[in-house]
């Protein structure tokens, strides 16, 4: 009886925990992030990424710097706990691994380029597109999530889903992309800076 | 006749044992357990920055090994952002793929793959020979269908070397070694132009 009191407990609290939105809700988020995206000409974040594998006792913690110039220029930088930069930018994947640069021409590569083009998405937030996704939008501790499913399988076959959370504001707070395993990177991000300038070197190597 | 001496002599090198080529003398067996003790701690995650180097082509990611349980190992490699690249699970005679890349899934690289990481993770194994050179120790080992000579200087786990007639094939070495833990371990083909670099960032 009190097991089942505990599993009904539990279910409960989830439903508590994370809602459907109404359709009115779901159409004036989507507005509010796309005003915000289309005002944001530059972010600069920092950001916490937590990538989780069941098998593991722990999630492996790394940390670094985001930049982000309007459309589609992207620079991870990795600080912690090893030196790691990744930029996005003119259809090219730069790298710079401890000293290991390398560039990769990603015009010739479809599945590269719809990659870039989501990552640039995902950190304004604009990712309502219908034909790209199935969208469900939720509020989960009072924050809006939305779940962007990618509708094409040679996608899906890398990340089954992008979980987004949002602010009040329409910025992304929070980014888990899921894996078919279920396994799943998080990135959290905090310091947000939107349109100030940022120096052309932070996106080269 | 001179140069027909050199030949044999060179002959004669070329078919003595592995150990004896690199001037080992063949000793007792002192013990028959051997230990590597790098991947034996069940509650640890073992967390690697890894560069492979495959002709000129680097690429860099993380592998993550754990200990499943008294057999089994599972060993991941996910790229720094995030995507797993493959997820396998390994022990002394299986081996199973639980994710792979489309675009790697290809049987030599697979094959490759497999024997390098029983050989670095397998933990306990039976001498079938033991050699000696001053404080070294050479231990010759069978781990599921390949010979593997394991190093040992002053007792501690320092190389394990797959020998195919009588020449090195791969070599794993262990550096920065303490508190049963290798920091740093380099894996060199010498028949492939295949490397991988690891450096423990956990």
């Amino acid at each position: 009886m009190y097991r089942l009191l505990a599993i009904f407990l539990f279910f409960s609290g989830m439903a508590f925990a994370q809602t459907k939105m109404s359709v009115e809700e779901s159409k004036s988020l989507q507005k509010l992030v796309k005003q915000k995206s289309e005002q944001t000409k530059t972010i600069s974040s920092d950001f916490v990424q937590y990538k989780h594998l069941d098998f593991l006792s722990n999630d492996i913690e790394s940390s670094g710097k985001l930049a982000y110039k309007s459309p589609d220029n992207v620079s991870w930088q990795y600080q912690k706990p090893f030196s790691y930069k990744v930029v996005f930018k003119d259809e090219k994947l730069l790298i710079n691994d401890n000293g290991n640069k390398s560039k990769l021409d990603l015009g010739s590569n479809e599945l590269f380029k719809q990659l870039n083009h989501l990552i640039s998405a995902s950190i304004n937030g604009d990712m309502f597109s219908a034909d790209e996704f199935e969208i469900a939008y939720f509020r989960e501790n009072g924050a809006p999530l939305v779940h962007f499913l990618p509708k094409d399988p040679k996608f899906s076959d890398f990340i089954k889903a992008f979980h987004i959370t949002f602010s009040k504001e329409g910025t992304v707070e929070e980014v888990k992309m899921i894996e078919p395993s279920g396994d799943y990177t998080r990135i959290v991000f905090s310091n947000r800076v939107e349109n100030k300038a940022i120096p052309d070197a932070v996106f080269d190597l | 006749m001179r140069f027909l001496t050199f030949s044999l002599f060179l002959l004669l090198l070329g078919c003595a044992s592995y150990p004896k080529k690199i001037g080992y003398t063949t000793t007792e067996i002192v013990s028959q357990k051997i230990v590597n003790p790098y991947f034996s701690d069940k509650k640890k995650d073992y967390v690697y920055k890894s560069n492979i180097t495959v002709f000129k082509n680097t690429f860099g990611g993380i592998l993550v090994l754990k200990k499943m349980d008294d057999e089994t190992h599972r060993i991941a490699f996910t790229t720094e952002l995030g995507n797993t690249i493959f997820d396998f699970s390994i022990s002394e005679t299986e081996f199973k793929v639980n994710r792979i890349l489309k675009e790697l899934d290809r049987k030599i690289l697979l094959s490759v793959l497999e024997q390098d990481f029983r050989s670095l993770v397998q933990e306990k194994t039976s001498p079938l020979e033991t050699f000696e050179k001053g404080e070294n120790i050479l231990n010759k080992v069978k781990i599921g269908s390949k010979i593997q000579y394991y190093t040992f200087k002053n007792d501690t786990l320092t190389n394990i070397t797959r020998v195919g007639n009588q020449r090195e094939k791969v070599d794993i070495a262990f550096f920065e070694i303490g508190n049963t833990m290798a920091r740093h371990i380099q894996i060199s083909h010498k028949n492939l132009k295949l490397a991988i670099s690891l450096r423990a960032i956990k």
